[in-house]
């Protein structure tokens, strides 16, 4: 069953700022991936606001909870959120330009506020895995968000094994399930086009408790997340259910070639005009 | 029993892990093959048994450094740095974090196993990826000064260690070192490669009344650059006999520094995958027995030096 609720106000306007951010300084900087940043922000959002502890003036922080964003391709999602939480204050423009540390994908040894580097999926789950058996026995969590098309990466499932074994409490996976991918299948109408298909009972099925949620809804995300957080003797998954290009209807029409694209001015201007 | 250098070290990081609490080992289901069984049986709060995947046991021992742990994952080399290549070069090398890979049954001397088994390349590739230390330590006292390195240091690190067990080397431990008399033709070594250098120098080569020198050098990468400089001040001619390629190992990362002296590589064959077989006939097949060795560093040396009467004789 998937939790919906009212929508908070003021994480729904800030949201959509950061919406309006993203699509700038996309644009600034030549492009890159609109559609997987939009369908992720609420999520990064909502953990960030309303379930992370963590330490802006002091980001390394040793009793912070860690996010990793595993599907490292919707950095500028990440950054925005960090940036509005005062991590740092250089623009969004500067994503993935010569000499700053918004790197196109994230990168721990030169960004304050990224807890591990990403950018090769498949990797961030045993990771997570990892911060979650250093910190047991305090009560910090270790939040992993995964992107559906990566969890055909088959290390995803090698840590989804390893942490139903062990019992693993205080990590928690959480999908962006916007049913897309780069290219995918589309193009082969006799095969499921489904970045995964039965999702949450492959995951249940190694061992996870699964909740499923609408990926815009934050009062919903709030509450699934800290359910999530309360689950004692094994890891949980969030799947999130999202819109590529949430925001945006001629990204959402298009997901495909709003995966990662450049775009005109003038076809900047007509996506402004048509968000939200 | 006779130890293998991975016995000793799952036994070392036994012992220091009683007083150093950042130490866990994660093993990727080789704990009675690879070493990792005397640190699993001391110290279960502290062994994770990662199951038969390797690209996850490296990714997880990565998290955990980055809290502050110092991981050590033991497992086959070959398994460690083909399968698990990109989680190292993303998750350690480009992330900094100190995990130490303990990789054994390393070289070509991979007994019944065979050519997945062998990792003849390892060195290439874990001596080209930025901030990697290398150490192919040739006996137990190499081995706990390589561990005390890694352990004082912050970077990730390879520990290439071969399956065959070492007999101890003359000397005390350290990053590069004579183990006899220095000579202007020097036979060069790291790990296994330097115990067939020995062989080759002390037993054949006086045979022919041929007396060279023998540089041991586990310390891999980086170089231990000033140390061999020195060394190398007094070579003319150094063979290095090595247990990986020719291409790509010692030699390769020797002539990096440009010496003045000529560096002839002697090491398995780049057109070779390795096969199954026991030790001795391995190296006969290819040329590195010792007293082949012997044979063919004569045979170099004899050449080159006719060749400098040659130049003499024409100038």
């Amino acid at each position: 069953m998937i939790h919906k609720s009212a929508k908070t106000p003021s994480l729904a306007v800030e949201a959509a700022e950061l919406r309006r951010e993203i699509i700038e300084a996309l644009y600034a900087c030549s492009g890159g991936h609109y559609g997987g940043s939009l369908s992720v922000l609420d999520l990064l959002l909502t953990l960030y606001r309303r379930i992370l502890r963590t330490f802006p003036e002091s980001p390394r922080h040793p009793d912070r909870d860690r996010l990793i964003l595993s599907k490292g391709h919707s950095s500028i999602a990440l950054y925005a959120v960090l940036r509005r939480l005062g991590f740092f204050d250089r623009p969004l423009s500067s994503h993935g330009q010569t000499g700053s540390p918004l790197e196109g994908h994230p990168d721990m040894t030169v960004l304050e506020g990224i807890d591990f580097s990403t950018g090769s999926l498949g990797q961030g789950l045993s990771v997570g895995l990892g911060m979650a058996l250093a910190l047991r026995g305090t009560e910090r969590h270790t939040w992993v968000v995964l992107g559906d098309g990566e969890c055909q990466e088959g290390q995803v499932w090698e840590a989804a094994m390893l942490a139903a074994r062990y019992r693993v409490e205080r990590l928690h996976a959480v999908i962006d399930a916007n049913e897309f991918q780069e290219w995918g299948w589309n193009n082969s109408p006799e095969v499921n086009r489904q970045p995964l298909e039965e999702l949450s009972n492959k995951w249940s099925a190694f061992g996870w408790r699964v909740l499923e949620v609408d990926g815009h809804d934050h009062e919903a995300l709030a509450t699934i997340f800290e359910d999530a957080a309360s689950t004692k003797n094994q890891p949980s998954l969030v799947v999130a259910r999202t819109i590529k290009g949430k925001g945006y209807p001629m990204i959402e029409t298009d997901p495909i070639r709003f995966h990662c694209t450049t775009i005109s001015e003038l076809e900047h201007r007509e996506l402004v005009r048509g968000g939200e | 029993m006779t130890f293998r250098l991975a016995d000793h070290c799952g036994q070392y990081l036994s012992e220091l892990a009683c007083e150093d609490q950042r130490i866990y080992v994660l093993d990727g289901d080789l704990a009675d093959s690879d070493g990792a069984i005397h640190f699993a049986t001391k110290h279960p709060d502290r062994f994770v048994m990662a199951g038969i995947a390797e690209q996850c046991m490296v990714s997880v021992a990565a998290g955990m450094a980055s809290c502050g742990l110092r991981p050590w994952v033991f497992s086959f080399g070959a398994f460690l740095c083909y399968r698990a290549y990109d989680q190292i070069r993303v998750c350690l090398s480009q992330s900094h974090q100190p995990v130490t890979l303990v990789g054994s049954h390393t070289g070509g001397l991979s007994a019944r196993n065979g050519k997945t088994h062998a990792a003849l390349n390892d060195i290439a590739l874990m001596a080209s990826l930025p901030g990697m230390n290398v150490w192919a330590p040739g006996d137990e006292n190499d081995l706990k000064l390589a561990v005390r390195r890694i352990l004082a240091g912050d970077k990730p690190a390879y520990l290439r260690l071969p399956r065959r067990p070492l007999d101890p080397l003359p000397g005390e431990a350290a990053s590069c070192r004579w183990l006899t008399e220095p000579q202007p033709i020097a036979l060069c070594g790291t790990g296994l490669g330097t115990h067939l250098a020995l062989a080759a120098a002390q037993e054949y080569l006086p045979l022919y009344g041929l007396h060279v020198g023998v540089l041991h050098c586990p310390q891999v990468s980086p170089l231990p650059q000033l140390e061999l400089a020195a060394a190398l001040e007094q070579c003319e001619m150094i063979f290095v006999i090595e247990d990986h390629y020719r291409f790509g190992g010692l030699a390769s990362l020797l002539q990096s520094l440009d010496p003045s002296a000529k560096i002839i590589s002697l090491g398995w064959p780049n057109d070779w995958s390795g096969r199954s077989g026991n030790d001795e006939e391995l190296l006969e097949m290819y040329g590195l027995a010792p007293h082949q060795l012997a044979r063919s560093i004569l045979t170099t040396v004899e050449s080159s030096t006719s060749a400098n009467r040659s130049k003499v004789l024409l100038s």
